[in-house]
């Protein structure tokens, strides 16, 4: 039997033809759990299930005949049904948790899995929004569809069960209950519709009221700087009280559905008792009997309750399925294998004619900062990112029935495209060569390690100093205080209490820009690549730490192949080589002195430095 | 004073350049995120492991605790109020709506009484029908019981609907009061502090407020008058059977009150655990390019694998805090039942009661368990509420170091004397700088990053008090001006590139949103030359703006910025460049609406570049806290001192 936290060992996640195959493969892979939850809601249920005919049988046989051994004998039955029912409570209720954590725990671990798979392109497949989703609530959704699933299998055979009971004591009462207890409950159906579109409508205004919320709160520098208070509370006023006004609509329709179930249970009632009183008159039911029929009506609506449940949480759980297969199953578009990059290699780039000599510091400078970055992207074989080309259609609100099905599979055509041309571009020459190889045919792993690209994007990560500079655990304290000074981030240590046990939080936050920028280039110095690629690493930072840096970071590079994508002349004047693109194509190389006599350089390099000539 | 460093790298002296260094760093792994002692040894003869379980039960509950008690105080972010105040909040919003409140419990004890009619009148049939009644009899009692079926039905909806309306109105009023308290922070406390847990509080906490007081609040009602209302029609029905209720009270007495003292702790401490997962998860899934070129996978997932482990053990603290409940809670709802079958039958043979008792009796019981049941689940929600409740009224705890008074600046200069400021008591990080900035000019501020511009620059604008000396605009402290006077004289222009969500003209007015007309508003817009896309607007000012409608490119989202400046039209604005106020790219494209924003005003401007100080017309060096320079561009290059070789460097 499988136990929490899951082992999840990466490579094992088969591809899905479908939600359900997904579905189907989630509860095989807790098959036993599944069984065995199956078996104990019945056992948990046995007290409710006996409980009508135990009590009837004790009032017919043991007090209209008062014999007190026969009420002995069957309240002793009922006590251990109540005692058997409570420890299978128990029992069902730690395999649900188990088997639903993990559901959860599984699935985040696969996500990761699946994120380390795919590394940086797992952002050209899916929006991030959508990877974490599925992380934090698709996750959740499966245990609750085991749950039920197990549940809805336990109520079938209680069901069963207390029909049998029912046939054995008077087929037509049982026939009257089984046919129309079910018709009585769906007499409720045709509420559930507005009831569920008034909830729609709620939720949706409601995420719109957060959406305020946050907005006010993002913004709240503004507001409390430049003023707006009033108005924007206003507005968060006005939605607020629409929400108000629509969740009364909400609660007027619960109201209606409780009104139906009071009478459908009522007129269920009602039935059995004018039957089982004309049954008792004709001698064909006894005192005890009625009684226990009314015990079956009033526990058979609760299984009938569970099959409506399960019908809703399996389609929510296909729906999760949908979204989780397509993002676990999606595939690498890398050849695996290839030749490894020997040490400190020599790389040259087709697309704009720029050569990296190894053991040199080489500046990039262009008029346009992208082209710069696209150049080491190549160097570093990354496809590019598609940051802010996802399209907002893949937001589904207010999307229903066919429209929402042709909208998601819609998404999945176009990602489905975005795959076969990353496929493609993998499978083309690359047009980079380490040592005369094409970056195509080399091996990925050794790649990265020889060759590590620090973007603007970088990612600050959360944890102690000493962990957010040396996540490898691996540097010595000289090592890191060197690189820290390098860096100029000395002003974050002295500023963070706790020193290199001094927390940073998630991706960075509490720091100022210029102060994560630092702590990201002490980190990309500390990693010791054999080539350092670091794109616009002092954007951040003031013109005296950029002046501090410069040298610094020449000095710990000292012999190293490293890149530097910048425009600004303190770092461009401590390259040992300034390579210049326009267009994206190498136009002029050499020191910075030497390509200050350009003029199209000066006015990239310094902005402002032709006028500061007078 | 930089020279300190430099030196410090040329001859490296390990134990002094840093200072901490050695004492902080560590060399061997950290403790295991898991203690030993709650991993589960399954060789164990049995005795021994339920000692074990004991023993891992009572840690885990140690460590919810101290979990819990992390989250209740806070060392950093913002405070938490006592529970006290989340009680006395509700009261106070209670009280303004008694009529809806006494409709509320009027209809749902209605409800109640007429759903406990039914079964004392089904009890009577039984009765009749066993001592051979007629059947009209019969089905005339049947006929009543319809009717009460029906009268239930109509109030258990107007109850609900009821429930409803009370319960919204209360949320209503309960989060625009936390919005009103949030947007009322104090402006020294928003500029400093990250957003990150104001979001969580206005996000996550709110939500918990709202299931607190929506759902359980007016479930509280329900379930409390019909538990209540049962045991009375219990009483009625029969006394003697009644009497198996004391051993389930007692019963649920000893387990509720067992599970409820630490449920709170549990689950707050287990949704934090969730939250650690999120958010390591995020910062892979964000960060995945990073963890790709650095290699990080193994680490990440290392660090997932923890988290999870973490969670886990939350998760089966509460699992059986839940289990120990439901034991008591199963047979504490079923074993009555067996004792009213013996207590009947005892009863029955003295004549004490009749069958129909007995049957009213059991249906009755059976009644009982779905409202205990749910009030369990209300108090468990209530708890946690409470808990969100307290957060988010600790909001409005925080300290507003302004003394607004009615006093009117004359003038437009401004002045700063025997200025210090200390971020940590103790460490100034500004000592006694003096500064008289001349109406209409341009003064830049330079120095490398910990040197206290940016402060400096929070302190002319009002943001913080310093520690000693004063900020005068016109004679007046600026810490003794009311906000929305202190906007109109000087600005601190950080984070330009927010769009709220909503029209384009309350994207704009915020300085005058009492007083400035359409025509104002759209002045201000020409003015930093965003008129032509204004005018293509469909809905001009009034289209609305923000994610998902209207979005707008960066540089319009920078004109809108620059129009709210013009509009509040302070004399003074401070700009710091660290904050993004101009990114270059487009900064190139709105060098003319910035011009028109910048002209006849004093501009302090926080420098990263240096050819913003060379534009300007004085330049401030500041060197750990003190204005080390202070002239011209070409004074401070005559002066031959910091700024002049950094000048050099970066021309040569």
């Amino acid at each position: 039997m499988r136990d929490f936290p899951p082992e999840v060992l990466p490579g094992d996640t088969p591809t899905w033809r479908s939600p359900l195959s997904f579905l189907t493969w989630l509860v095989r892979g807790q098959a036993g759990l599944v069984t065995l939850m199956t078996v104990l809601v019945v056992v948990w249920q046995l007290p409710s299930v006996l409980s009508p005919l135990l009590l009837g049988r004790a009032i017919d046989a043991g007090m209209i005949a008062r014999d007190p051994l026969a009420t002995a004998g069957w309240s002793g039955l009922l006590l251990l049904a109540v005692v058997v029912g409570a420890a299978g409570g128990i029992l069902q209720h730690t395999y649900v948790v188990r088997s639903w954590v993990i559901a959860i725990y599984e699935t985040q671990r696969r996500v990761g899995h699946t994120s380390g798979r795919l590394g940086h392109v797992l952002g050209r497949r899916v929006p991030t929004g959508e990877v974490l989703s599925v992380a934090s609530s698709d996750s959740d959704t499966f245990g609750a569809t085991l749950e039920v699933a197990s549940r809805f299998i336990g109520a079938l055979i209680s069901f069963a069960l207390v029909c049998v009971l029912m046939f054995t004591t008077s087929p037509m009462l049982a026939l009257v209950v089984i046919v129309v207890s079910p018709l009585l409950l769906a007499a409720s159906t045709p509420v559930l519709r507005p009831l569920s579109a008034a909830q729609r409508d709620e939720r949706t205004q409601n995420s719109e009221l957060t959406s305020l919320a946050t907005d006010i709160v993002a913004g709240l520098r503004i507001l409390r700087g430049i003023g707006g208070e009033a108005t924007f509370g206003a507005n968060y006023a006005t939605q607020s009280q629409k929400v108000r006004f629509l969740g009364v609509r909400v609660g007027t329709w619960q109201g209606v559905v409780e009104a139906i179930s009071v009478l459908v249970s009522g007129v269920l009632l009602v039935a059995l008792v004018y039957l089982g009183t004309h049954e008792l008159s004709a001698g064909r039911l006894t005192v005890g009997q009625l009684i226990s029929f009314v015990g079956y009506a009033l526990y058979m609506l609760s299984p009938l309750q569970t099959f409506f449940d399960f019908s809703q949480k399996w389609i929510a759980g296909l729906v999760a399925a949908a979204k989780t297969s397509a993002l676990l199953g999606a595939q690498s578009p890398w050849r695996s294998g290839g030749a490894p990059v020997g040490p400190s290699p020599r790389l040259v780039d087709e697309a704009s004619g720029v050569e990296v000599i190894p053991g040199r510091f080489l500046a990039v400078a262009s008029a346009d900062p992208d082209a710069s970055a696209a150049l080491v992207d190549r160097l570093g074989r990354y496809l590019p990112s598609l940051a802010g080309r996802h399209e907002e259609d893949d937001d589904e609100e207010g999307l229903r029935g066919k429209a929402l099905r042709q909208a998601r599979s819609e998404r999945a055509a176009r990602r489905a495209v975005q795959a076969a041309r990353d496929e493609e571009a993998a499978q083309q020459r690359w047009g980079v060569t380490a040592d005369g190889v094409d970056l195509r045919d080399v091996d990925l792993a050794s790649l990265r390690k020889r060759v590590v690209v620090s973007d603007t994007a970088s990612m600050l990560f959360a944890g102690t100093l000493q962990e957010a500079i040396d996540p490898w655990g691996r540097a010595t304290r000289d090592r890191a205080e060197e690189a820290l000074i390098a860096a100029s981030a000395e002003d974050v240590f002295d500023a963070l209490p706790g020193g290199w046990q001094g927390t940073i939080d998630e991706k960075g936050r509490g720091l100022s820009g210029g102060q994560r920028q630092r702590l990201i280039l002490a980190r990309a110095l500390l990693a010791d690549a054999d080539v350092l690629c670091l794109v616009e690493p002092t954007s951040a930072v003031d013109a005296h730490t950029e002046a501090r840096i410069a040298p610094r970071l020449a000095a710990y590079r000292e012999g190293r192949t490293t890149v530097v994508t910048t425009a600004s002349p303190l770092i461009l004047h401590q390259a040992d080589e300034v390579a210049f693109l326009q267009d994206g194509v190498l136009v002029a190389r050499g020191t910075h002195t030497d390509l200050l006599t350009r003029p199209d350089y000066r006015r990239v390099v310094a902005r402002g430095m032709e006028e500061g000539d007078d | 004073m930089t020279s300190t460093h430099t030196s410090a790298v040329a001859n490296p002296a390990p134990e002094e350049r840093l200072p901490g260094s050695a004492s902080t760093w560590r060399v061997t792994a950290p403790e295991p995120r898991i203690p030993a002692d709650l991993h589960v040894d399954t060789t164990l003869p049995p005795r021994e492991r339920l000692a074990r379980w004991k023993a891992r039960h009572a840690l885990r509950r140690t460590r919810a605790r101290s979990a819990f008690d992390a989250s209740r105080n806070p060392e950093r972010g913002l405070p938490v109020a006592p529970a006290r105040r989340a009680f006395a909040f509700v009261r106070e919003l209670a009280s303004t709506r008694k009529a809806g409140a006494v409709a509320m419990i009027g209809l749902n004890v209605g409800a109640a009484i007429a759903a406990l009619v039914v079964p004392r009148l089904l009890g009577n049939l039984v009765d009749d029908a066993a001592q051979g009644a007629s059947l009209t009899q019969t089905d005339q009692v049947l006929m009543i019981v319809i009717g009460v079926v029906l009268v239930q039905a109509v109030l258990a909806a107007l109850a609900k609907r009821a429930s409803a309306v009370v319960g919204y109105d209360l949320l209503a009023s309960a989060r625009e009061y936390v919005v009103g308290t949030v947007l009322r922070l104090p402006l020294g406390h928003v500029e400093a502090a990250s957003s990150g847990d104001l979001v969580t509080r206005i996000t996550s906490d709110v939500s918990k407020m709202s299931t607190a007081v929506r759902w359980s609040l007016p479930a509280l009602v329900t379930s409390l008058s019909m538990v209540a209302l049962t045991v009375v029609a219990l009483l009625l029905n029969s006394p003697l059977l009644t009497l198996p209720l004391i051993v389930s009270g007692v019963m649920l007495f000893f387990a509720v009150r067992h599970y409820l003292r630490n449920a709170a702790p549990g689950y707050i401490a287990e949704s934090a655990t969730y939250s650690k997962i999120n958010s390591t998860i995020t910062e892979t899934v964000e960060g995945t390019r990073t963890v790709e070129a650095l290699g990080l996978h193994d680490i990440r997932q290392a660090r997932l694998d923890d988290d999870t482990a973490e969670s886990a053990q939350a998760e089966r603290y509460t699992m059986s805090l839940r289990n120990l409940l439901f034991m008591w809670l199963d047979l504490a709802f079923q074993l009555p039942l067996v004792l009213v079958v013996l207590l009947g039958t005892w009863g029955y043979d003295a004549g004490l009661v009749t069958i129909g008792q007995v049957t009213t009796a059991a249906i009755y019981l059976q009644q009982l368990v779905t409202p205990l049941d749910r009030l369990i689940q209300v108090l468990d929600h209530l708890q946690v509420g409470v808990a969100a409740t307290t957060r988010l009224l600790g909001v409005a705890e925080l300290p507003d170091d302004r003394t607004p008074r009615d006093l009117v600046p004359v003038g437009a200069d401004v002045v700063g004397r025997d200025l210090r400021f200390a971020y940590r008591s103790g460490h100034d990080v500004l000592h006694g700088i003096d500064l008289h900035l001349r109406p209409g000019e341009r003064l830049a501020i330079v120095g490398p990053s910990g040197s206290g511009k940016s402060t400096l620059g929070r302190l002319v604008a009002g943001i913080n008090r310093p520690r000693t000396g004063e900020v005068t605009v016109g004679d007046v402290d600026v810490m003794d001006l009311p906000l929305p006077v202190l906007r109109t004289q000087v600005c601190l222009v950080t984070q330009e590139h927010h769009v709220f969500m909503g029209s384009l003209r309350d994207n704009v007015v915020l300085a005058r949103e009492g007083d400035a007309t359409d025509a104002q508003v759209r002045d201000a817009l020409v003015a930093v030359d965003a008129g032509d896309w204004v005018d293509r607007l469909p809905l001009g000012l009034d289209t609305p703006l923000g994610r998902g409608r209207t979005e707008l490119t960066p540089a319009q989202a920078q004109q809108v910025a620059l129009a709210r400046l013009v509009i509040a039209d302070p004399h003074t604005l401070v700009l710091d460049e660290a904050t993004s106020l101009i990114d270059p790219d487009t900064a190139r494209h709105l060098e003319g609406s910035m011009t028109a924003l910048l002209t006849d005003r004093t501009v302090v401007a926080i420098a990263h570049r240096l050819h913003t100080a060379h534009d300007a017309d004085r330049i401030a060096v500041v060197i750990d806290g003190r204005i080390a320079e202070l002239g011209s561009h070409d004074d401070l290059l005559a002066a031959d001192g910091e700024y002049a070789h950094l000048w050099r460097t970066w021309r040569s």
